[in-house]
């Protein structure tokens, strides 16, 4: 499933860029995380509770960033397993400075295995736009804060 | 002595309900599922949600720690079990061994790793999410053509081209047919993977009685000898210590002439743990775990001479196998070119198969098995010609037919076709719906910028399969015929009928030559411990060589009849008729309810002759039979949103003689609905994970009984000579014919915008983008 | 396809279903048509089901100060079939009509499928163009809502944990209100590719008001204020439909999956739209 849309925020490049990259940051934004555990340089492992439609349960997964262009791009590489199944996925964020705030650019491309990518086709694309603006929602607020 | 006349009313060829339909529609059949045994466990099984996997290793401990789980096993623990059959041979085919459990990876989604077994159901699923298994996931590929390019993920190690065989079969002089046409057309057409999705899907129950040695397998399958014979070999028993015992199935289409790892293991299970053992398969299983059909990405191109007789046929069939060769998935696509001339007298022909291993489940027989593809391809390619000449699609089919004075037909792939008259169903089909003022109809739809459609389908098919010679185990069929004491008539069929109605049809045949009511009939079947041997209801077979083998049964038991007749009446001149012997001189008669009994009190015997009435036969029939027909379909396209407006459906079918109009209509009614399922709406669906994300029926589109129109069934009679009853199979008929008319008739209803070919399902979105292209998407 | 154990409680009366929901872990049940598959599935465990079917104080469809009352396990098929419903808010009957097939009808529930939010669901496109309220209760505390507010996000609503749909509630139609809706089959599911849901009324010729109501077409279903707006005043020509219908699918995202892009969904809700309003004119008295 491929991936793709913009976010403005309320920040300058540089700081957004570096919000993007802090686990504290990501774990308030991303729904039903509470931490992210660094076991790597750029790398945390991270358990997130889904539920959507009366369905989900808890994901554990790992999140690695690489390809760091600072202030400009980078990439996400993420990998979770659930019981109702699991995601791969790999996503490259550009980050454009639009005066006092930034445009957060992203095209990825998400595998989805297991029970959820047999019977759940018809849910995937509108749960993950609506996970990827819960994200961008609580970013902004991030961003907009102090 | 009495004389009562038993019956003079002829059933064959009469609408005669079917008499299986009472038990399964007030809910009183027995299925699989409806068995219970004391003690009886229930298995689940673990299944891969990878479409290409390594095991790293698998944990059953879990599973075995909740209450009520009495074993788990994994593939170290079946290794010994035979592989799962493939029973078709071709020169150099490569035949993955097929562990019924997976040993170190995993080849496709559902592909089964280990098996729990436990007290209820219910615990043994909610066992199988306790075991861990670690999977190391693989690269996969879904798509045939894909996999046989370079550079393709290998399916199989050891064959990193994911080529499974090349096959090749030419006929006449096809360089020159090509090099001398005046028209040469092209086209890709693709045939979808399908999910064949009986009501009821697979099923097992194995009981093992160790004392006897015995075990006895309940299977919702279409072969129980095959299935008997195969299972034993797999767990490396006697053949004759295990009975296989088919209940009602609902549903097979070709799916369930299979033998599947599940059966093995169920026999496994139930000697490994001393218990009856329950296995049913879910829905998800039936969509991941149970062959597919279809799967063909083909490319032909015909040769043809300017008056539009067609010289040359060429075709590059690629088959998507998935990752296994079930019983017969390597065999599918060569009926595919045996049939690639369809109803016309090209006598140049070549044909390349590529079998191309995929991770998927894999493809095998599905209603139609290989008809319906090449029917698709000759039937579009010869649209595609029609309009290349700019002639009228039927005239260029009546041009090439094969004429009524050719039969024996021998074709240019080295079939003989029986009997036939291809005109006579076409020009029917052409009368009712009237062609010429319909063509008129058209033309002033076309001018007011309706897209109308006519689309033509001239069919013909290869059926009874089949000789032995030419079959994978056998190709004849057997029955007994057991006039009982009390005179009713009992037959044991090896032709396992799964819905044709065959319990109806043979009574029909058999009340007929035996002069007793339908009533005094029980055909029996499906059961390895009651019926003498068979082979099994596929390939629209049942009848044509099932009922061909009670009928010389029963020829045999009339002259045993006769013989008791003449004995009891004191005459040496007697005949058999309406179910009474009668000695032709004295006009005395007797009937067979008393030369029944008087065959089993046996006081007496006639010269020569045993006690009892019981004949068996073994009838091998010297060739198949071809059935032919048309199917004309009407469609209208929506402008704004590509929707595809059935208009009118209607099917002559001509399946040889017809013993009951009603079953027949019923077999053409089911197997166009299906052909539409394939033209319209059908499609599974892998991603490139190997994920199947058309998974259930919220997203795999079966027909429903509302998209359906009006199936105006009618038929012509021509006799098969292969076979006494003259019958030649309809059950895929319908299938057969149904999609390249719907397809013809779309792409006809499109033809002003330039279009020449779509491939299936015709989604509207699909002919929407079309429309918006001007034809040229 | 078998559920994980759970616990099943099956009240006579509402209170005491609300007083088993207020822990907030419980889950009701109401006809099951989204929540079983889902739990066959073992996409959801609830550990425990609050079964609704046996209360009978959520089963009525009354008329009330000009409005329709609908209670929460009111199935599809009583909706349809209600002489009542027909005749005061007929769009309802017709959105109801057109919900999976009878079997599903017969089981499937107003409440249940509202509270499931799905975003191909049939009743959201007319209960938005009816500008409809729900009414929620939990074991202390009712409020109303309107639907617009109630449908968050895809299966996302305001319902808070422990409260329930009590009732849906519609306006009476007035009679010279033309309605109709309209919408594109999933083959396989039933569920609509895109949904439109049209209420016009005429005044000296124009039409003086026009709600417009959309499912399927966006991660939630929402109402075509555009297309109202480009309508209301016009005398409704097929160009003046043509027009606001065109309109329909502006600045949505649209929903892209094995069945339909989002291309041909926005051209799906175009179509539908200026049909929905089509047929919604040659109804109105």
């Amino acid at each position: 499933m491929k991936l793709e849309g913009s976010y403005l925020v309320p920040a300058g490049q540089e700081r957004v860029y570096r919000l993007l990259q802090d686990p504290e940051v990501l774990a308030k934004c991303m729904p039903g995380t509470d931490r992210l555990d660094k076991v790597a340089e750029d790398e945390y492992e991270m358990k997130m509770k889904m539920m959507i439609a009366g369905m989900g349960g808890m994901f554990a997964g790992k999140i690695r960033i690489a390809d760091q262009k600072a202030p400009e791009s980078f990439r996400l590489v993420v990998d979770g397993t659930g019981k109702i199944g699991f995601i791969k996925g790999e996503g490259l964020l550009n980050l454009i400075a639009q005066g006092e705030k930034t445009e957060v650019k992203y095209e990825g491309d998400v595998q989805v295995g297991g029970t959820i990518a047999g019977v759940g086709q018809r849910l995937l694309d509108t749960t993950s736009k609506m996970i990827i603006k819960k994200f961008f929602e609580k970013f902004s607020e991030i961003c907009a804060a102090d | 002595m009495a004389t009562t006349i038993t019956k003079t009313e002829t059933l064959v060829g009469k609408r005669i309900r079917r008499r299986e339909d009472p038990r399964l529609i007030t809910g009183t059949a027995t299925y699989v599922d409806d068995i219970q045994m004391p003690g009886m466990h229930h298995a689940c099984i673990v299944r891969s949600p990878h479409g290409a996997a390594n095991i790293k290793s698998i944990n059953t401990k879990p599973a075995l720690d909740l209450p009520g789980v009495v074993a788990v096993f994994t593939g170290k623990d079946t290794e010994k079990i035979a592989p799962v059959p493939c029973g078709a041979s071709l020169p150099g085919l490569r035949v993955p061994h097929h562990h019924v459990l997976a040993m170190d990876r995993v080849y496709f989604l559902g592909h089964p790793v280990a098996v729990v077994v436990a007290t209820d159901r219910y615990i043994a699923r909610d066992a199988a999410d306790l075991v861990e298994v670690d999977y190391e996931p693989l690269q996969a590929v879904t798509d045939p053509e894909k996999a046989i390019a370079p550079g393709a993920p290998p399916v199989h190690p050891e064959w990193p081209d994911n080529t499974a065989f090349n096959y090749h079969q030419e006929g006449g002089d096809v360089d020159k047919a090509f090099a001398e046409a005046d028209v040469i057309v092209k086209q890709r057409i693709t045939s979808q993977r399908l999910i064949p999705a009986p009501m009821e899907g697979r099923g097992v129950v194995a009981e093992w009685l160790a004392g006897d040695r015995a075990l006895t397998l309940h299977s919702s399958t279409q072969i129980p000898h095959l299935l008997r014979s195969l299972i034993a070999m797999m767990l490396g028993l006697e053949e004759n210590r295990l009975r296989v015992v088919t209940p009602e199935v609902g549903g097979a289409f070709g799916c369930k002439l299979n033998v599947y790892a599940e059966e093995a293991l169920m026999g496994f299970v139930a000697m490994k743990i001393g218990k009856p053992v329950k296995w049913i398969e879910s829905r998800r299983e039936n969509f991941t775990c149970t062959i597919h059909g279809r799967g063909h990405v083909d490319y032909y191109e015909v040769a043809a001479k300017r008056d539009g007789t067609i010289t040359g046929i060429k075709l590059k069939l690629i088959q998507d196998l998935g990752a296994y060769h079930q019983l017969l998935t390597p065999a599918i696509p060569t009926l595919s070119v045996l049939m690639m001339p369809g109803l016309y007298a090209c006598r140049n022909i070549r044909a390349d198969i590529v079998g191309a291993f995929t991770n998927a489940v894999p493809t095998d027989a599905y209603r139609g098995a290989g008809r319906p593809e090449a029917t698709h391809g000759i039937e579009r390619m010869v649209d595609i010609l029609a309009a290349e000449l700019k002639m009228d699609p039927v005239d260029i089919r009546l041009k090439n037919f094969v004429g009524n004075d050719a039969f024996p037909y021998t074709t240019a792939t080295g079939l003989t076709y029986d009997s036939g008259n291809y005109a006579a169903p076409f020009e029917k089909a052409l009368g009712i719906v009237k062609y010429k003022e319909l063509r008129e109809e058209q033309k002033q739809a076309r001018a007011a910028g309706r897209l109308f459609g006519i689309g033509l389908s001239t069919y013909g098919e290869i059926c009874a399969m089949g000789p032995s010679p030419a079959t994978a185990a056998g190709g004849w069929e057997s029955a007994t015929v057991k006039i009982e004491p009390s005179g009713k008539v009992t037959v044991m069929t090896g032709a396992s009928p799964h819905g044709q109605g065959e319990e109806t049809t043979f009574a029909q045949i058999a009340a007929d030559e035996l002069g007793v009511g339908i009533d005094d009939i029980l055909v029996l079947h499906g059961d390895t411990a009651v019926v003498q041997y068979g082979i099994g209801t596929f390939g629209s077979r049942g009848t044509a060589i099932g009922g061909t083998a009670m009928y010389f049964a029963i020829q045999d038991l009339k002259k045993k009849i006769k013989k008791y007749g003449a004995m009891l009446l004191a005459s040496e001149d007697v005949s058999f008729a309406n179910g009474v012997c009668t000695d032709n001189q004295s006009g005395k008669s007797v009937s067979l309810k008393e030369i029944a009994a008087a065959s089993y009190r046996a006081m007496s015997l006639p010269p020569g002759e045993t006690p009892g009435l019981v004949a068996t036969n073994f009838w091998e029939p010297p060739n198949f039979t071809f059935p032919f027909g048309a199917h004309i379909v009407i469609t209208e396209v929506d402008r704004d949103t590509g929707a595809i407006e059935l208009k009118r459906y209607v099917a002559v079918d001509d399946c040889g003689k017809i013993i009951n109009p009603l079953i027949v209509d019923g077999q053409v009614h089911g197997g166009v609905v299906q052909g539409l399922g394939q033209a319209l709406w059908e499609q599974a669906v892998y991603d490139d994970n190997g994920q199947l994300v058309t998974g259930e029926f919220m997203d795999y589109a079966l027909p429903k009984a509302s998209n359906i129109p009006w199936i105006e069934s009618s038929h012509t009679e021509t006799p098969s000579p292969v076979n006494p009853l003259g019958v030649k199979g309809v059950g895929e008929a319908g299938t057969i014919g149904c999609s390249p008319a719907v397809v013809n008739s779309v792409v006809d209803a499109l033809s002003p915008l330039g279009v020449r070919h779509i491939d299936m399902p015709l989604t509207p979105e699909k002919i929407w983008n079309l429309v918006q292209a001007g034809g040229q998407a | 396809m078998i559920a994980q154990n759970f616990e099943y409680a099956a009240p006579g009366n509402l209170q005491e279903a609300l007083d088993l929901l207020a822990g907030g872990d419980a889950k009701a049940l109401a006809g099951g048509m989204s929540l079983i598959p889902l739990m066959k599935l073992r996409l959801t465990a609830p550990d425990q089901l609050v079964d609704l079917a046996r209360i009978a104080e959520l089963n009525y469809i009354r008329e009330e100060a000009g409005t329709l009352r609908i209670g929460a396990t009111t199935t599809h098929y009583q909706v349809e079939s209600s002489p009542l419903v027909r005749s005061k808010c007929p769009l309802l009957a017709e959105a109801a009509s057109s919900i999976g097939d009878i079997q599903v009808r017969n089981q499937g529930t107003m409440g249940g499928s509202v509270a499931h939010a799905d975003p191909a669901a049939d009743y959201p496109a007319s209960l938005l163009a009816l500008e409809g309220r729900v009414k929620l209760v939990t074991a202390k505390s009712e409020r109303e809502l309107s639907l617009a507010d109630f449908f968050v996000d895809t299966f996302t609503t305001a319902l808070e944990p422990g409260e329930i749909i009590r009732e849906v509630i519609v306006p009476v139609e007035a009679q010279s209100t033309g309605t109709s809706y309209q919408k594109v089959i999933q083959p396989a599911s039933g569920f609509a590719i895109v949904g439109v849901a049209a209420r016009v009324q005429k005044a000296n010729g124009k039409i003086g008001m026009a709600r417009i109501g959309v499912t399927g077409l966006s991660g939630k279903p929402y109402r075509a204020t555009n297309v109202e707006q480009a309508l209301e005043g016009t005398a409704a020509a097929a160009a003046d439909i043509q027009k606001a219908a065109a309109l329909v699918a502006a600045g949505v995202d649209a929903n892209a999956d094995l069945h339909a892009s989002a291309n041909y969904r926005r051209q799906l809700g175009r179509v539908y739209t200026a049909r929905a309003l089509a047929a919604a004119l040659s109804r109105m008295a």
